[in-house]
């Protein structure tokens, strides 16, 4: 990201791909205390699982050189996790083959036509129920930013449900 | 020498030891210290302790020890076989420090360096022939840096040994000659050994002897670059030519804890809404621990950022004395950063 005086904020109108949903397998997911700013697949099999040891009370790697500290964490009941990645920018020209996709998708924003750079497409490639959080040097523990956020679906439900009104 | 426990773990450390000779729970005895493998890149780094009592040094000496740089390999071999057939007086024991126990403790948030790294194992050595009944009346020593403060912190861990630490002591004592041996010999055979924890495609061991200067091991690391993960763990990821490879041909990885040098600049604060969902980039900014009075660059900002030299307003004074905290509430504003050149911003 080059910093440049001229400063425009994108909007984003997403599309869900309802479809991607019920084929994702289920995937294997560690978080890490660091940023690889790449997206790009990695020989996590080959490299970072047969390294995992078990020394009481969790886990323990390295990554680069660093010891890091993991625990498992469960999505909560009733959540299932998606590995969810936007799909390139689309050529929304007139007649192309993606507007017989799009038919098939319930969308769920207004059916105003889409426009290019505005409307975005995201769908699963896999699922999860668990994944190894990671911190460096200490397990995460309880005070994690990611335990935090998955407390957030039972708090919004609480916030919304309805109240008895005496 | 049975390395088998180091075979089935090499991420952490392992011990090894001779039976101790009866004799020298009795008589006091002689012990040296010496290493192998400190300054290659690849590789373990063990330490030796070695043992006999006062009265058998001649029979020590009479095997020709020396030091065990200037002994061939199979030279090393037989002095090594011929201690063991001597185990009725002397005895030895070695601590194998893995690649990957080195990497992560030089790299760790508290940095633990090599020399107190080595200082330590050795403390340790000796400790524990003490724990075994050795009757340990004097320890000499090859020295890891300044033989004299290493000399005195030795001698106040044991104040009841006569504490010798001494530059080339492997060459002086037999005691230490024959450490260094010990030392040699482990490292030879866990090098040639090494179980890779990785699963590698090839099993490519044409390494050179893993010292950073020598062309056949710079070749090696710079076959082994793995993009994400760097290099198997046979690699000491802390030493400065692996770590130059890194940043040369493998991504960047960027943790919470890391410093300005190792970063670059992000942008202005809108940068930080402007690049859709996919590329947002969390900051990684520290608020700077020092006095506000201190600091050289913004006397008249109340805090700056650690990473990168951004002013931080407003500050909120930790109630611990001289830290900032509410880092989740600061705003960071633009600022030049003269220090680092990088002019960013972002959110706390």
């Amino acid at each position: 990201m080059e910093s440049s005086d001229e400063v425009a904020v994108h909007k984003h109108r997403i599309h869900l791909r309802t479809a991607t949903l019920r084929d994702a397998a289920p995937v294997t997911l560690h978080l890490l205390p660091c940023e690889v700013p790449v997206n790009q697949p990695a020989p996590v099999g080959r490299f970072f699982t047969p390294a995992i040891r078990l020394p009481p009370p969790g886990l323990e790697v390295s990554f680069r050189g660093r010891k890091l500290r993991g625990e498992e964490v469960s999505v909560p009941p009733g959540l299932v996790g998606y590995v969810m990645v936007m799909e390139d920018k689309h050529d929304f020209s007139e007649g192309s083959e993606n507007n017989e996709e799009q038919g098939e998708q319930e969308l769920v924003e207004s059916p105003e036509a889409l426009e290019r750079d505005f409307d975005c497409f995201i769908g699963a490639t896999a699922s999860f129920s668990r994944f190894t959080l990671w911190g460096l040097e200490t397990i995460p523990g309880p005070d994690a930013k990611v335990r935090g956020a998955l407390t957030w679906p039972s708090l919004a439900a609480a916030i919304h449900a309805q109240v008895p009104e005496d | 020498m049975d390395l088998s426990e180091l075979e089935r773990d090499n991420t952490g450390r392992c011990r090894l030891n001779s039976p101790v000779p009866a004799v020298c729970l009795k008589q006091p005895c002689a012990l040296g210290v010496d290493e192998a493998g400190r300054g290659p890149v690849l590789g373990p780094m063990v330490y030796a302790i070695c043992y006999c009592p006062l009265s058998r040094l001649a029979d020590l000496e009479a095997l020709k020890v020396a030091d065990s740089k200037t002994l061939s390999e199979s030279e090393r071999d037989r002095l090594f076989a011929r201690m063991k057939e001597d185990g009725d007086f002397v005895g030895w024991a070695l601590d194998v420090l893995s690649p990957n126990l080195i990497s992560t403790s030089m790299l760790g948030r508290v940095k633990y360096n090599l020399n107190s790294l080595s200082h330590d194992t050795a403390a340790g050595l000796v400790q524990y022939a003490l724990d075994q009944g050795v009757k340990v009346a004097q320890v000499f020593v090859d020295t890891v840096g300044m033989p004299e403060t290493y000399q005195q912190r030795l001698q106040q861990r044991f104040p009841g040994i006569e504490v010798t630490v001494k530059a080339k002591a492997d060459s002086l004592y037999p005691v230490v000659s024959a450490a260094s041996i010990c030392a040699k010999v482990a490292r030879d055979q866990a090098v040639k050994n090494w179980k890779f924890v990785e699963k590698l495609q090839d099993s490519d061991t044409d390494y050179g002897s893993g010292y950073p200067n020598d062309p056949k091991t710079k070749a090696w690391l710079r076959r082994h670059v793995e993009p994400v993960f760097g290099f198997p763990q046979f690699v000491r990821f802390s030493w400065r030519t692996a770590q130059s490879i890194l940043e040369k041909e493998a991504e960047d990885v960027v943790w919470d804890d890391s410093v300005a040098e190792d970063q670059e600049g992000v942008g202005r604060i809108t940068a930080y809404f402007d690049e859709g969902l996919r590329s947002r980039t969390r900051l990684p900014h520290r608020v700077c621990s020092r006095k506000p009075g201190r600091h050289s660059l913004l006397h008249t900002w109340a805090a700056c950022c650690e990473s990168c030299g951004t002013a931080v307003l407003p500050a909120v004074r930790c109630r611990r004395k001289h830290h900032y905290a509410g880092h989740d509430s600061i705003a960071v504003l633009e600022a030049e950063s003269p220090r680092s050149g990088c002019q960013r911003g972002g959110v706390l």
